[in-house]
């Protein structure tokens, strides 16, 4: 019996993770279900163990053998199944070779393989993201449902049909070849853009699940360009875009636990760490003749976290950012954030002009940041009651506790305005 | 000092499995139980690994909880002046667990 020691930060969700890349290898992707269940028995012993005897030395080691002698029994139960009952014998056939051969006795490359398969073409889009939190992040049903916003019936949807898509192709593991890789990329890249941009959307109680994902997004993306295939200008800027936006994370927070507006943001609680690595990553990116969309995000990123003081900030160089960023990939929220740079510049009338520009048929009207920035410029323009309409129509979109907090209280500001007779403080 | 079994159950119940993140945090509350009653926690407790093998009248099976809903996951053995002493470190252990509280005899 070894004496008690703590286990790292996350130990249980981060090696559930690679015992799934792991074990994918062995049985492939068409078997995730027997997979996840080995996994977290797995756990699930250790747990029981580790109770009563204490943490082995090697903790990680002890769950990979735990989890190689379970699946070896899950096979052999298989095996002996598939003799009673011929109509299971195909499927044995294929996997007539033990897992002992295929289990690798180091981790290798199995969870960067395994974040290329969660991003197959096959596989949906809206499914992407939940199915890499739980396979290779360890996450539950209910705790990516917090992360995501939706319901745990909704997530657990999105996740069975993304197992059902990979049972029915029956993807080889091992046949996952460099050029396949760099041709699915881009879409590993935007599962880990969106998981982290999920992540920044801090809300009053799941702020700390909120944070983790962010996290996860970086551990993802970090392990990405640590391999040839990912270390590509691309990914090194995306990396970059996440520091500088990680390193204003505890100043976006209050005492209070409520939204804090970014001009008022205590800039001496940015993490220089954060920036640092950040600034270590945009200088890699610049590597050969690729701009992409990451690039001039971080660009943008990096100029807010330079900025010693918000008068400082070079907002027309901002607005040059968001420019080029509209014709890599047009999109009306990089209208919105010009916009907000416009305001900045020329005034408020500037950045309703830039808005009203935008064509009809593109505006986002479900979108709640969109109706939050015009009610600010009209409220700056001293239009209260314009100001009110838009705000009110953020708060009908917005699900965000900390941003319906802050609506509430520019609500509450334009009443003042308009009716000073209520005001209990006039 | 009288010798007691602690007997540990769980739900077979997929529902009830605790999140790996769970898991941290009711390893951290062991961890804690551990240090508290260190002076009763004797040597030898252990999990218990999910697969076995069933006797019943000469017919071997495996097993033994398959069906059951409930599954001994691990024990632990504890030493302490009696059966309510016993209880009150029971009472202490972390998670929804069943435990079941047995003096050893010491008929040996």
């Amino acid at each position: 019996m070894s004496e008690p020691r703590a286990l790292v930060e996350h130990f249980y969700r981060h090696e559930f993770g690679r015992l799934v890349a792991v074990l994918t290898r062995s049985f492939g992707a068409r078997r995730l279900d027997l997979i996840e269940d080995v996994a977290q028995t797995a756990l699930a012993q250790a747990l029981e163990t580790w109770s009563r005897r204490g943490v082995p030395e090697d903790p990680a080691g002890w769950l990979h053998r735990t989890a190689r002698n379970l699946a070896i029994d899950a096979w052999r139960r298989e095996q002996t199944h598939a003799r009673a009952l011929p109509r299971l014998a195909n499927e044995a056939e294929r996997d007539a070779e033990p897992p002992e051969a295929r289990f690798a006795d180091e981790i290798g490359d199995e969870p960067l393989r395994l974040l290329f398969i969660c991003c197959h073409e096959a596989v949906p889009v809206e499914s992407r993201v939940a199915f890499a939190l739980r396979t290779l992040c360890g996450f539950s049903t209910a705790e990516i449902a917090r992360g995501l916003l939706a319901t745990e019936a909704n997530v657990q949807k999105r996740i069975e049909r993304a197992k059902a898509r990979l049972r029915d192709l029956d993807i080889d593991f091992d046949a996952l070849a460099a050029p396949q890789l760099r041709a699915r990329l881009d879409a590993v890249l935007a599962v880990i853009y969106l998981l982290f941009s999920q992540g920044c959307h801090a809300t009053h109680a799941d702020a700390p699940i909120r944070r983790d994902l962010c996290d996860e997004a970086r551990r993802l993306a970090r392990m990405l360009v640590d391999h040839p295939v990912g270390d590509v200008p691309s990914a090194n800027a995306l990396l970059a875009l996440m520091c500088f936006h990680a390193a204003r994370f505890d100043a976006r927070v209050g005492l209070d636990g409520g939204l804090v507006p970014f001009e008022q943001q205590d800039r001496s609680t940015w993490n220089w760490a954060d920036a640092r690595e950040g600034m270590a990553w945009l200088a890699k990116s610049a590597a050969g003749d690729e701009l992409t969309r990451y690039h001039l995000e971080a660009g943008v990123a990096w100029e807010h976290c330079r900025a010693p003081t918000f008068e400082d900030t070079d907002w027309g160089r901002i607005a040059e950012l968001y420019d080029a960023l509209d014709r890599v990939a047009p999109s009306p929220i990089h209208a919105l954030n010009r916009a907000v740079a416009e305001f900045h510049l020329r005034g408020p009338q500037a950045g309703l002009d830039h808005l009203a520009a935008v064509a009809p048929e593109n505006v986002p009207t479900r979108y709640p940041g969109w109706h939050a920035v015009i009610g600010e410029f009209q409220f700056r323009l001293g239009r209260p009651s314009a100001a009110e309409r838009a705000w009110r129509e953020a708060l009908r979109l917005t699900s965000a506790g900390a941003d319906q907090e802050f609506l509430r209280r520019r609500l509450a500001e334009c009443r003042r305005l308009l009716d000073p007779a209520a005001d209990p403080n006039h | 000092m009288p010798k007691f079994l602690f007997i540990f159950r769980h739900s077979t119940d997929p529902q009830s499995r605790p999140s790996p993140e769970d898991m941290q945090a009711l390893g951290a509350q062991w961890h804690a139980w551990m240090q508290k009653f260190s002076g009763s926690i004797l040597p030898g407790g252990d999990g218990l690994k999910p697969t076995g093998r069933l006797i019943r009248a000469g017919i071997e099976t495996d097993g033994p909880y398959i069906e059951a809903k409930e599954f001994v996951a691990s024990f632990s053995l504890i030493q302490a002046d009696d059966l309510e002493a016993a209880m009150a470190i029971a009472r202490e252990c972390p998670g929804d667990n069943v435990i079941e509280v047995r003096e050893l005899a010491g008929y040996a």
